[in-house]
């Protein structure tokens, strides 16, 4: 009986890998097709940010086909192979693997949280292969094989302090998740006022996941700051929102100033709520430009009138597009001659024109203060004149 | 001022961990049962009330009763099919109901979407008193807990099912063999319990993020607080809101929230140390 069962193993062990065999011959004859430039995407279709990345992968299909009905890349035509880390650092790992490996991508456009890009990272390097990263974050010592199109820190921070100071007050009072991201941010806030005769009247960290936030409230009230500079994550920063609105405090006189402001969180706020607060970001999708209402028009046309588009979607756009920008002028399709032939490349995205910086493997983006009017919509209220150079090691 | 605000702040605060623990004591106190869905459980109250309440447009009041009386018929379900199976067995029981966390968190998410969901505060404005602040939701949550506190210790100690409780939880043979029929009994307690983190659920759904991983942050707190009050008593585990809910916010207030919840940990656990049982022990003979 014993016997039999570990005969049944053996036969269907066999078959299994006679059966993958098959598969790695049958995709190793796909790859000796050459007419074609094969990238891989790697967004989550479930987890925690599927929402969040619904749009980037609409935006990157789109962007794809854009291409493709425009000519292609030098007469070949651009497909991709999609794979889903489901918000999950490791499974992020795993498939970027497979698609540099087994699929063979020319690069990979992908990745929202800063853990599935940390852990791609190593990845990409060992390959010798190039990821590029479509959303603000963090900053980091850029790797030389992953091409960051976000705005880092110092692209949001640099406008958005001094004209909260001018226009707004002088007095700030800082509150963060405990994680080092929020203290960061909030140091730079720190050193910023101090170069421009600003105040911070108080500065307070909360766990992860932390949502009563009455104790925080009361001591803002003793403060009494002109802004709330408030970087809180996820679940913690509706709270916040909310406990706000209800123990009375007003964004005529005290209003909040976020980077983690976003469409999603003023969904989930209500229009009332939201109303009167600030963010600094590159992109808002109520931006008044031909380019992005054409942009707009077309993404609605593709995908029904409901789907959003936020920051991250238009980066990710961006992303495909730069990356088609690079491989039209060059033959060599290895990471290097990619970023090299990125150097200079001006692109006409939906927030307008942005440069590569070859310097950093950032992008000089425009910086944009954006405040929540009472129909729950981002007002752009301030731009900045110039492209702003990425600094992500500040 | 600040302390007499902190002060109210605390009232509220513990009003809403005794809310979201009376599940847990119902449960785990009396049934022996660790749910580690508790706090599933909370969110799919939370859910049932954004259905109805922001979407459907129900009143909040009677969305807040359909949420109890939903998530208690979701209890019974999973008492029947599950829990039923495993009584006595106290590690299949931890495996099985974090079993049903997960799947409950994971298809919340496939079929509703990970955002946060808009549920608007149903008594929102705010009164002030000598300056201090207190917003009217939060006086609500206070009022509703002591309702949902005596309305549990009346069904508990004034009604047959209460009295067929405590004698299914004192002594289950002796209680058998007096022609109880202890299952049914088994089955309305693990309901009750599970409707009320649902109405839980409901009451924080305006006021705190709903999303389907939003359980998580209850459920640490409601045990510790019900292993801090003593299993099986009600008493016990509002006396033990009101000093967690109350140190919290205190130390909160006059340190910060990081080592508040630190400092509060640590005293639970020497508290526990020295007095395994909780503050009320049930005295055995």
């Amino acid at each position: 009986m014993k016997l039999d069962l570990r005969k049944k193993l053996m036969k269907t062990a066999a078959a299994a890998l006679s059966l993958t065999m098959a598969a790695s011959l049958i995709s190793g004859c796909d790859k000796s097709d050459n007419s074609d430039i094969k990238i891989g995407l790697l967004f989550s279709k479930t987890g925690a940010t599927a929402i969040t990345e619904e749009c980037m992968i609409n935006a990157a299909e789109m962007a794809v086909d854009e291409i493709n009905e425009a000519g292609g890349i030098n007469g070949k035509k651009l497909t991709y192979v999609f794979e889903d880390y489901a918000t999950d650092a490791a499974t992020a790992a795993e498939k970027i693997k497979k698609l540099i490996m087994q699929d063979e991508v020319t690069a990979v456009v992908g990745c929202y949280t800063s853990a599935s890009r940390i852990a791609c990272e190593p990845v990409v390097e060992e390959n010798n292969s190039l990821l590029i990263y479509p959303t603000f974050y963090e900053g980091e010592k850029p790797s030389e094989n992953v091409v960051y199109t976000g705005a880092v820190p110092n692209q949001q921070g640099d406008i958005f302090i001094p004209w909260l100071a001018e226009n707004v007050g002088k007095k700030f009072f800082l509150l963060g998740t405990d994680t080092v991201y929020a203290q960061l941010i909030n140091s730079q806030c720190r050193d910023a006022l101090a170069n421009i005769g600003g105040e911070v009247v108080g500065e307070e960290y909360v766990p992860n996941g932390h949502n009563d936030f009455s104790t925080i409230i009361t001591k803002i009230k003793d403060a009494d700051p002109d802004v709330l500079f408030v970087n809180l994550n996820g679940d913690s920063g509706v709270a916040f929102f909310k406990q706000y609105k209800q123990y009375g405090l007003d964004a005529n006189t005290m209003p909040v100033a976020s980077y983690l402001l976003d469409e999603s969180t003023v969904a989930a706020l209500g229009a009332e709520t939201a109303a009167g607060h600030y963010t600094s970001i590159n992109y808002v999708s109520t931006l008044d430009t031909e380019a992005n209402k054409s942009f707009l028009e077309r993404y609605h046309e593709k995908f029904g009138d409901d789907a959003e588009m936020t920051v991250v979607g238009e980066e990710t756009y961006a992303s495909v597009m730069l990356l088609a920008q690079a491989l039209k002028k060059t033959d060599d399709y290895s990471a290097e001659s990619i970023i090299k032939a990125m150097d200079g490349i001006s692109l006409d995205a939906p927030e307008g024109t942005i440069t590569f910086d070859a310097e950093t493997n950032h992008m000089y983006l425009r910086g944009r203060i954006a405040k929540v009017n009472s129909e729950g919509k981002f007002e752009v209220v301030y731009e900045s004149p110039e492209l702003i150079k990425p600094n992500p090691e500040a | 001022m600040f302390i007499a605000s902190q002060l109210m702040n605390g009232l509220a605060s513990s009003a809403l961990l005794l809310l979201y623990s009376l599940g847990v004591v119902m449960i785990m106190g009396h049934m022996s049962v660790v749910n580690m869905a508790h706090g599933e459980c909370i969110m799919l109250g939370a859910y049932v009330c954004y259905y109805l309440y922001t979407v459907a447009g129900v009143p909040y009041l009677l969305s807040l009763m359909m949420s109890f009386f939903i998530t208690a018929l979701f209890g019974a379900a999973v008492e029947r099919l599950i829990i039923r199976k495993l009584y006595g067995k106290t590690a299949e029981t931890l495996l099985a109901t974090y079993a049903l966390s997960l799947i409950i968190k994971q298809l919340v998410n496939l079929v509703c979407g990970s955002e946060l969901k808009y549920v608007a505060v149903p008594f929102d404005g705010n009164i002030s008193v000598f300056g201090v602040t207190v917003p009217l939701y939060n006086i609500f949550i206070i009022v509703i807990t002591a309702m949902v506190l005596f309305a549990t210790w009346l069904i508990f100690y004034k009604t047959p099912f209460g009295m067929k409780m405590r004698a299914a939880t004192g002594n289950r043979s002796m209680t058998e063999c007096l022609g109880i029929n202890c299952r049914a009994v088994d089955t309305l307690t693990f309901a009750y319990g599970v409707g009320l983190a649902g109405f839980a659920g409901a009451v924080l759904a305006p006021i705190r993020g709903v999303s389907p991983f939003m359980g998580a942050s209850y459920v640490t707190d409601s045990f510790m607080n019900v292993c801090v009050g003593g299993l099986q008593s009600l008493p016990g585990t509002a006396l033990s809101s009101l000093l967690i809910g109350q140190s919290t916010s205190i130390l909160g207030g006059i340190w910060n929230e990081v080592n508040a919840k630190m400092l509060v940990f640590l005293i639970v656990v020497v508290m526990i140390r020295f007095r395994p049982d909780g503050l009320f022990k049930k005295e055995r003979r």
